[in-house]
């Protein structure tokens, strides 16, 4: 049991594995590193900030992205309903507007209004991670068999009955995947937050731009890549999990 | 007992059901037939206020459906598609027991008339309880989907073609069985269907609907020897009518004492209709076949001038 649970998710444990190496211990990188920038006085990354800031990273990531499942999902669910029906268009169009306003120019605009620090990225992260989410959620809930829809009715199910136990059940597959996209582009999006000083996997690349010391830009960027493979990697799982 | 008095459904500028009038007494098998899009499906759903008409009235047992809240009355009343609208998350035997959970009965009993549902309906439980309707065939699933229309034991059944993927066995075996269900336990049943032989076999009632009205109705023999115009008589088969009204008109009928001539060979099941009295004769090459009864007995004969010339005269009596 144990072992065949190991087996089902031995690709994201392995890269979760290759991630935990770099951040806590990247000596073994060091000849590549130092391949990459000869000249430096450094080359590894101080490696005590890159756990913290590998779990901040994570921690804006997952405030961003819940909040953007609360309100997409909600947003997508209330306006399938037939009081809210009206405003489709409406949420459909604000959740694409959210996806073409780049997130560095949510971040400019937001700086002023709410300060240095996280609650800028956050606040881009969520715009940014909205149309996945509610795309997908309205394809899942618009997409389901009509007589599946009939019979529900037809049986005597209330509205909250066939939402929690046939509608949300039938999409999960499909929404599950809009969070999946959104989650792993906000893990490469959330780097952008360092420049705006929130301390997080971006720093080390701003660090290495900053002070031209590309081996720390290459360390900021793999650990990024491997956070969103091993994200990714969970979601797959999760999903071909339910087939 | 379902009476529509004049009942009209609009979409929009269309006309989808147009003033129809109709009387469906308890324990009575309606059966609503017509060409595509004439707006039987829609009838069905406003019986069950799936959809709201927008004139006239609807009456269940006496009292207008408006007057029920619409939940409380689709948990009364069992409901078929011909898509089966099976939940495909939800193994066999929760599907079919979802009204009961709904009416909040307890979980025993839940289970006891399930697997009493599955029994009926032929699906032996140990191989399908936990199937799940991807794994079952068209007809198995529209099996459960009847099983689940009947869970909570409804007095009124609305059936939206509930047979149409089934082959010609199984069919008959579930038409013989809802008939039974029907005379045994006094159900109302509306039902739609393509199939003319099961409209003519199962019907108290026989509803023919053109362009969101009714047509003529009547029992199956009244508009099979006295169709109102040429479209039910073509609906009802053109000039196949005559062994229609032969497959629903019983040997016995016919039947004649046993004659001092020899017995024939040839013989037919006293519970055949005349149809297929007719095919054994064509089979044989025989105008005269012995009724026999369950246990093989000899209990009359039947000729093929009885069958014909009798008929006839019968026929005009009525
Ligand atoms: N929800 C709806 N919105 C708009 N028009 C509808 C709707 N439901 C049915 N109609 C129209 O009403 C008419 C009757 O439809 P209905 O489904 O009752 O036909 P039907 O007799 O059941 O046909 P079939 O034998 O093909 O099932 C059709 O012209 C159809 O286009
Ligand atoms: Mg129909």
């Amino acid at each position: 049991m144990i072992s065949r649970c190991l087996k089902r998710w031995a690709v994201p444990l392995a890269w979760l594995v290759l991630l935990l190496a770099l951040a806590t211990g990247g000596e073994w990188l060091e000849p590549l590193l130092r391949w990459s920038e000869p000249e430096a006085r450094r080359v590894l990354y101080p490696q005590a900030d890159l756990l913290t800031l590998l779990l901040r990273h994570l921690q804006v990531v997952a405030i961003a992205s819940s909040l953007a499942v609360v309100i997409g999902v909600g947003a997508a669910i209330l306006v399938t309903r037939p009081a809210g029906r009206d405003f489709l268009p409406l949420v459909a169009q604000v959740a694409s507007m959210g996806q073409t306003f780049p997130p560095v120019a949510v971040l400019a605009l937001a700086v002023p209004v709410l300060g240095f620090g996280t609650w800028p990225i956050i606040v881009a992260l969520l715009l940014y991670g909205l149309l996945p989410i509610v795309r997908n959620t309205l394809a899942g809930l618009e997409g389901l068999d009509p007589g599946v829809e009939e019979a529900a009715r037809g049986m005597g199910m209330g509205a909250a009955q066939r939402l929690w136990q046939v509608e949300l059940p039938l999409a999960a597959p499909v929404i599950l995947a809009g969070i999946r996209t959104s989650v792993t582009v906000n893990i490469a999006t959330a780097a952008l937050g360092a420049t705006v000083g929130a301390s997080n996997l971006g720093a080390p690349i701003i660090a290495g731009i900053v002070n031209g010391n590309t081996a720390y830009i290459l360390q900021g960027a793999l650990l990024i890549g491997l956070l969103a493979l091993t994200v990714d990697s969970f979601f797959a799982r999760l999903l071909s999990g339910r087939q | 007992m379902i009476e529509l008095k004049s009942v009209t459904k609009r979409f929009g500028s269309e006309t989808a059901v147009d003033a129809i009038s109709l009387t469906v007494n308890r324990g009575e098998l309606c059966a609503l037939v017509g060409t595509s899009g004439c707006g039987k499906s829609t009838t069905l759903r406003m019986i069950n206020r799936l959809i709201e008409h927008d004139g006239g009235e609807i009456h269940i047992d006496g009292r207008p459906i408006r007057e029920f809240d619409g939940r409380v009355l689709r948990r009364r009343i069992g409901y078929a598609i011909q898509s089966t609208g099976l939940f495909p998350h939800w193994s066999v035997a929760r599907n079919i027991g979802l009204v009961p959970r709904l009416l909040k009965w307890p979980a025993a009993r839940v289970n006891e008339r399930v697997e009493e549902l599955m029994a009926l309906l032929g699906l032996p439980i140990e191989q399908f309880a936990d199937k799940y309707p991807a794994q079952l065939s068209g007809g198995q699933a529209q099996r459960v989907g009847v099983a689940r229309a009947l869970a909570a034991d409804p007095d009124i059944l609305l059936m939206d073609e509930p047979f149409g993927a089934l082959d010609p066995i199984t069919r008959e075996g579930l038409q013989v069985e809802l008939h039974d269900l029907q005379a045994r336990l006094q159900k109302t049943i509306v039902f739609v269907t393509h199939d003319m032989d099961e409209a003519l076999a199962l019907a108290d009632r026989l509803v023919v609907m053109k362009a969101g009205r009714i047509v003529q109705q009547g029992s199956p023999l009244e508009l099979l020897r006295a169709p109102a115009d040429d479209f039910v008589a073509s609906l009802l088969g053109g000039d196949d009518r005559g062994l229609k009204e032969a497959a629903i008109t019983p040997v016995v009928e016919r039947m004649r004492p046993l004659s001092p001539r020899l017995l024939p060979q040839a013989r037919v099941a006293r519970e055949a209709t005349l149809h297929q009295a007719l095919a054994v004769m064509f089979r044989e090459r025989v105008e005269r076949l012995a009724v026999v009864d369950d246990d093989d007995m000899p209990v009359g004969e039947i000729s093929l001038r009885g069958i014909v010339g009798v008929a006839r005269a019968e026929g005009r009596d009525r």
